[in-house]
């Protein structure tokens, strides 16, 4: 989304001064020299003719209303959800913030959850508020399997200074059974 | 690392008989040193969007007659807004080139903003004497930060960066942790000694930092099922 964002900015910005520009010429070519035809560098005149002939109800209106509408609904988004999902920690003084991602946060629990020698594989999903485990045992079922990863989670969330602990979520799927 | 140079006029010189700052001021300023801000870009995009939505929205009302069939029947220029344009045109038209002048300057300040590079200040140091002023590069400064940093137990590399206002300098420090990296101790160790130090050499009464951690790349492949 930042990405994103960062790319749109610019040109939204470029795109608004040659609108901009585009006025202003056309709006002084038309008053420095009024019988000059059509336009300098657009062909408003055009353009005028048209938006006097169309109504509001006419067909490309509305249709050209509604992409209009999505655009902006596009924009309105991508300016509310481009934020930093970046997980606080809790710094030893004032002037000191500390964060990482989500991303680490997932590797801190994957790498401790695969450390349990019941373990035999693990995904880890993390966010600021929420850690999702799937991880499957050697044998099926392990009633303790669970149990154990929640422990090794919760062990781990307490050595990190986290601001704010996530909740954890740990999904044991059933393994299905090879022929 | 430092140059001893004479600097024409008067500098933002930053000593260590400045008071420092409160600590709400630092612990924004080390917020906002996380990482370069895209506050200004998200609420103009925020912004333009909302003003194409409600724009679209009222308009895609009116063709479909939601405001009346006479309403939606109307040329989109309509004779009333033209009539009014031509009865005042030097009016109308200082307003459309007032109005064209305004979004270059609104768009282009926008772009130049969006496209420029994060200011890294350097920081000017007291020389001791009046007519002598040092000042550490911002890449020096943070050379040495990330040297020192990256020698502490449990950090594999460091990378920092000295951003903010040559008058509010901050520090954005990230540290690859190996895997035994105690990360409670590490951030004491942070603060006693390496931005101590920092703190010291620059003379600064107050330097907030905003500290990234990642992890170093595995040195095994994790263990697949």
């Amino acid at each position: 989304m930042r990405v994103v964002l960062r790319l749109l900015a610019p040109l939204l910005g470029l795109a608004l001064a040659a609108a901009g520009l585009l006025l202003a010429i056309e709006v002084v070519a038309a008053w420095v020299r009024p019988d000059g035809g059509g336009g300098l560098l657009v062909p408003w005149p055009w353009w005028r003719a048209t938006l006097q002939d169309l109504t509001w109800s006419d067909q490309p209106i509305p249709a050209i209303a509604i992409g209009v509408a999505v655009v902006g609904l596009l924009l309105l988004l991508l300016g509310l959800f481009a934020r930093r999902a970046d997980i606080a920690l809790r710094a030893p003084t004032p002037e000191m913030s500390v964060t990482t991602s989500p991303r680490v946060l997932a590797r801190l629990v994957g790498r401790r959850v695969r450390g349990a020698d019941d373990v035999a594989s693990a995904a880890v999903t993390a966010s600021r508020r929420r850690i999702r485990v799937t991880a499957q045992g050697w044998s099926d079922p392990d009633p303790q399997l669970r149990p154990m990863i929640e422990s090794r989670v919760f062990e781990l969330l307490d050595e990190l200074p986290l601001q704010h602990r996530p909740r954890v979520t740990v999904h044991v799927p059933v393994r299905r059974e090879e022929r | 690392m430092t140059s001893a140079q004479p600097v024409p006029g008067p500098e933002p010189i930053v000593g260590p008989s400045r008071p420092a700052p409160p600590p709400t001021t630092l612990r924004r300023r080390a917020r906002s040193a996380i990482a370069r801000s895209a506050a200004a870009d998200r609420w103009l995009a925020v912004l333009v969007g909302l003003l194409l939505l409600v724009g679209g929205v009222l308009v895609a009302l009116l063709s479909f007659r939601v405001f009346g069939a006479a309403r939606a029947g109307r040329p989109l220029l309509d004779p009333m807004i033209v009539d009014a344009v031509r009865a005042a045109p030097l009016v109308s038209r200082w307003v459309a080139v007032g109005a064209g002048l305004l979004l270059v300057l609104f768009g282009l300040t926008w772009a130049a903003r969006s496209v420029r590079p994060e200011p890294r200040p350097d920081v000017v140091v007291d020389g001791g004497r009046p007519e002598t002023t040092i000042v550490v590069s911002a890449h020096a400064a943070a050379d040495a930060v990330a040297a020192q940093a990256g020698a502490l137990p449990g950090v594999s590399r460091a990378r920092a960066r000295l951003v903010g206002s040559r008058s509010a300098p901050a520090l954005r420090l990230t540290l690859w942790l190996t895997e035994d990296a105690d990360i409670g101790s590490l951030l004491d160790r942070i603060d006693d000694t390496v931005l101590a130090c920092a703190r010291q050499s620059m003379e600064l009464p107050a330097l907030p930092v905003a500290v990234r951690l990642e992890l170093d790349a595995p040195a095994t492949p994790p263990r697949v099922a």
